[in-house]
């Protein structure tokens, strides 16, 4: 793509910037965020333009435009309305929010942690919304909202599940000691426990209720299928929140991943600040998972990639993340809904996986081989 | 002598004693009850495993596919063979066939074959596909299964997909595979589809419809009844059309 070649142009001037703002290298950061931007939106009006329902491109801006309450001439049926506007424009936003959360969530977990393989799975918290939404589905209390036409029953388990569970591996993780002067390892190895455990518990409420099992793949399989506005209206103020958080504390987490010491000689409060960027993480992870299921590899990927094209400052790190992994997960869904005949769909998740699997080791033989050059030259 | 968790139908049955559930059955409490004959259901793979040991230990299994009405009817059949009753299963089987007959010459006269989505499972949807048993009892009813070119029993669809289908009939089976289903009025993004904007759309029992046995003519006649009431006298409507109207 057009806008990842120019974001990668600028990333020679910032790629190892940190924290010394030049001119030359805001511009640049502004140029490349402005790019994935703009890619974004164009990925919005080319991903309402597809699916099993047939729709011209110019179909497709007359229903959007009519929806946003202009008018560019005929007005297009009902059918075709509902299509553009209601399946697929939400899905689009929903899949963009998802995607955007979690990156920022996977980049805050590997900031807090300094752990390049932190995100929601490694700490717990996806298993934990998993598990809370499969006991909404076992106890029939979501069930039973849902069919009274209520969608929020269900994601409320989820985020409850996402939360209780950090604090479970938080509370494992202080056993060993104060939590300031916690080991990193110390959290993701309790994180791996928790998330063990409850991928145990979700398996014995599997067994233990077969006629839910297909329920509670699906639930935890991360898909947006059938999802619309609905969901986009209940995941967009625990995502606000979210962001905000580990928004404003940006800085914060430049130190964090200093470590420890240094961030304490700096004059950060280590303790405190970090438990509020997990609390903030932990909130846009467990809404994407309440919303749209379990969807891997996001979280895991994106910060790596936007940390090869504008470097580690996590200002301008939380932001690209945030775009790319929109983007991302994006066009991951309309390949999911694409790829097979007659509007049969694959779950994101799988799609996610088959792309950021192969992506990943790219990643990582070509840091290696800049590790090995490097360490040539010097 | 002895069935599966799912198996409750009919009504005596259930208090046979249960060997395990037809995804999982329990090759020790199958030989506890030393069995002459076990009858299983072709089609899935994790159960066949033990019926397998069951064979092994010299204990006579018959496993049969039903997945249309041919196929049912040599199903009777050969059990009837095999359970010694052949003229029950016989006289079973020429009932079931007249009723049909009956009904597609009723269905004959339909001047119009209205276009017909079955809901097998949702969100995670799933509709009839055109290889079933529901797909025939659709045809039967005098409609027109408008999934088609899918062969198979379950066809994956998205949302968006039904609306390009159009259907002007709605059926959502309610049952194991599909527990909370929400009724199709409480559906904003399928408002557009024909059968919601006319109100035809109704809930079923999954055990009547998706499970192929005796019950299967009676789902067909009681679809042909919501299908086309114009083509059924008064009184046998009003019997008819009362538990399945909360659909609409």
């Amino acid at each position: 793509m057009a806008a990842e070649a120019k974001a990668r142009a600028a990333s020679p001037e910032s790629g190892n910037g940190e924290g010394k703002p030049g001119k030359r290298n805001v511009c640049a950061v502004v140029l490349a965020l402005a790019a994935l931007a703009s890619a974004l939106l164009f990925t919005t009006l080319l991903a309402c333009g597809v699916g099993s329902y047939p729709t011209t491109p110019g179909q497709t801006l007359r229903a959007l435009a009519q929806a946003a309450g202009v008018s560019l001439g005929a007005p297009v049926d009902a059918d075709l309305a509902a299509v553009v506007v209601d399946i697929r424009l939400a899905r689009v936003l929903l899949a963009g929010m998802t995607g955007a959360a979690l990156s920022v969530a996977g980049a805050a977990f590997q900031g807090v942690l300094r752990n390049p393989l932190a995100d929601a799975f490694t700490l717990g918290v996806s298993g934990g919304a998993a598990f809370g939404a499969s006991m909404g589905i076992i106890s029939g209390v979501a069930g039973a909202a849902a069919l009274a036409g209520d969608v929020r029953a269900l994601p409320v388990c989820a985020l409850a599940g996402a939360l209780a569970a950090l604090a479970l591996v938080l509370l494992l993780a202080r056993a060993g000691g104060p939590l300031s002067g916690l080991r990193r390892e110390t959290l993701v190895l309790a994180g791996i426990v928790v998330s063990t455990f409850l991928s145990a518990l979700i398996s014995l409420l599997k067994s233990l209720d077969e006629e839910s099992v297909s329920s509670i793949v699906f639930w935890i399989m991360g898909s947006f299928q059938g999802r619309g506005f609905e969901h986009v209206a209940l995941a967009w103020p625990y995502m606000l929140v979210g962001a905000g958080i580990v928004f404003w504390r940006a800085r914060e987490l430049d130190l964090l991943s200093l470590g420890e010491t240094q961030a304490r000689m700096l004059g950060l409060e280590a303790g405190r600040s970090r438990l509020w960027l997990l609390f903030g993480a932990s909130l846009l992870a467990g809404a994407s998972v309440a919303v749209s299921g379990v969807i891997g590899f996001v979280g895991l990927v994106v910060p790596h990639l936007a940390r090869l094209m504008l470097g580690a400052g996590h200002r301008r790190l939380l932001p690209a993340s945030a775009l790319l992994g929109a983007l991302l997960l994006i066009w991951s869904d309309v390949l999911a809904r694409t790829v097979l005949p007659r509007g049969a769909e694959l779950p994101v998740g799988v799609v996610t996986a088959l792309v950021g699997g192969p992506f990943f080791c790219l990643l990582l033989a070509r840091n290696f081989r800049l590790a090995g050059r490097g360490a040539g030259r010097g | 002598m002895a069935r599966t968790d799912a198996d409750t139908s009919p009504a005596r049955i259930a208090r046979l004693p249960v060997i395990g559930t037809h995804m999982r059955p329990n090759v020790e409490a199958v030989l506890a009850r030393k069995p002459d004959l076990v009858l299983q259901m072709a089609g899935r793979k994790e159960a066949s495993l033990p019926v397998e040991a069951l064979r092994r230990r010299g204990v006579p299994v018959a496993v049969f596919r039903a997945e249309t009405f041919a196929e049912l009817f040599s199903v009777i059949q050969r059990v009837g063979v095999l359970t010694g009753s052949e003229k029950r299963a016989e006289a079973m089987v020429r009932d079931m066939k007249k009723r049909l007959a009956a009904l597609d010459a009723r269905m004959a006269k339909a001047a119009k074959r209205p276009r017909v989505f079955y809901e097998v499972r949702s969100p995670d949807m799933l509709a009839a596909g055109d290889g079933g048993i529901v797909d025939e009892i659709v045809r039967h009813a005098g409609g027109v299964n408008c999934v088609a070119d899918a062969p198979g029993k379950f066809a994956r669809v998205s949302e968006e997909e039904i609306i390009r289908l159009a259907p002007e009939v709605y059926i959502i089976q309610r049952g194991p595979m599909n527990q909370t289903p929400l009724p199709l009025d409480k559906r904003p993004r399928l408002a557009v589809i024909p059968a919601a904007r006319t109100g035809r759309a109704w809930f079923v029992d999954e055990k009547k419809y998706a499970r192929p046995g005796r019950q299967s003519v009676d789902a067909a006649e009681e679809l042909a009844r919501l299908l086309h009431p114009e083509l059924f006298p008064a009184t046998a409507r009003a019997a008819a059309a009362a538990p399945n109207k909360d659909g609409k």
